[in-house]
């Protein structure tokens, strides 16, 4: 008799002992993804972003903080807005290892010449300043050209007067060892024109400073 | 005798040499470590290295972070990604040619959190960018991106 109600306690206590366990044990999450759209950190406009599930269905992205929930095998959730709070916890810790925003310098050569303007000129001390307040710094020399003449000749064209800005930098104190020059040609125009275009905005070289 | 011992060092010396070779250049490189803080690692060609501020990033790297880790990469293209703890994240594709009409920047993120400010190669063509993950396929047409990918 005493038996039988020892086991029978037990048997009380062990359900409310797997219930007590059940409750403090942390839920495992289930196993998902959040995908959020915030604002360009420099420039404060919004970009837009599609979200298309690998097994179907797809939401677009378009206003800062706005998100989808995503699980394997199921379409993404529709979008929602996140507070600033929920986007901190999320994110705040990838968002703080954020690399700060590259800056850009143009340079121009006088028309016909291998002399850089007054102005391009002034930015050459600029630059190693600039250079030597990052803290790892990367440099690269692009030279671009406008749409006039044939695309081959332009990867040349640009190349050499990319070389010539990469010496030049080199010359007045920066670290060969962080620059790398590339020539872009006609390819990526600062003023879009169509070809055969004469443009000197586009005829530049662009000094990235990572 | 000592001649052979001599040889036998330079020999090993060469053999280390080789060994650290999957880290090593191979080609130019997509982009540059900026910020490491805590755990955080390159995987390259299965080989698994700590990462440092400079270090140079190639297209198949693997980024990683341990518990307490965060990692922040510039690309040449101006693409900026970063990673908090216990993320992992793979370049699977960096191509950044426009006069060759090479373009494309494709991402996996694997699991963990990831940050991403897109660059010139989405502004040049925004169908070549693309993060992947798990459960989608995220097309970025600029600029920021966040990711949370809560796997065990």
């Amino acid at each position: 008799m005493m038996r039988r109600a020892g086991a029978a306690l037990a048997l009380v206590f062990a359900a409310a002992c797997q219930c007590h366990v059940r409750i403090v044990q942390p839920a495992t999450p289930t196993p998902h993804e959040i995908v959020a759209l915030l604002k360009d950190p420099e420039t404060d406009t919004v970009g837009r972003a599609v979200v298309s599930s690998t097994s179907g269905g797809s939401v677009e992205l378009t206003h800062t903080r706005e998100a989808t929930r995503i699980v394997v095998g199921q379409p993404p959730r529709a979008p929602f807005r996140l507070s600033q709070d929920q986007i901190d916890q999320l994110f705040g810790e990838a968002l703080a290892a954020l690399p700060p925003a590259p800056r850009h310098f143009h340079l121009y050569f006088d028309a016909g010449s291998n002399q850089l303007t007054p102005a391009s000129e002034k930015l050459i001390p600029e630059i190693l300043v600039f250079v030597r307040n990052r803290s790892v710094p990367d440099v690269t020399v692009v030279g671009h050209t406008d749409t006039t003449g044939a695309a081959r000749d332009n990867i040349e064209l640009a190349r050499s007067w990319a070389t010539t800005i990469r010496d030049r930098l080199v010359a007045a104190g920066l670290d060969s060892s962080l620059v790398s020059v590339a020539s872009h040609g006609e390819a990526d125009l600062l003023v879009p024109t169509p070809d055969d275009t004469p443009n000197s905005r586009n005829r530049r070289v662009d000094v990235s400073v990572r | 005798m000592q001649m052979a011992a001599e040889i036998v060092v330079v020999a090993g010396l060469l053999l280390s040499g080789l060994l650290s070779a999957p880290l090593e250049s191979q080609g130019q490189p997509a982009g540059y470590v900026k910020i490491v803080t805590g755990a955080a690692s390159i995987a390259r060609g299965g080989v698994e290295r700590p990462a440092h501020p400079g270090d140079a990033i190639y297209q198949s790297d693997g980024l990683r972070t341990g518990a307490y880790g965060r990692l922040g990469v510039t690309l040449k293209d101006d693409t900026r990604i970063s990673l908090g703890p216990n993320s992992q994240i793979d370049l699977s594709e960096f191509k950044f040619s426009p006069a060759e009409g090479q373009l494309g920047l494709v991402m996996k993120v694997l699991r963990g959190v990831a940050a991403f400010v897109s660059g010139r190669i989405v502004a040049l063509r925004p169908n070549a960018v693309r993060i992947e993950t798990p459960a989608t396929i995220v097309g970025v047409r600029g600029t920021h991106v966040v990711i949370q990918a809560e796997y065990p």
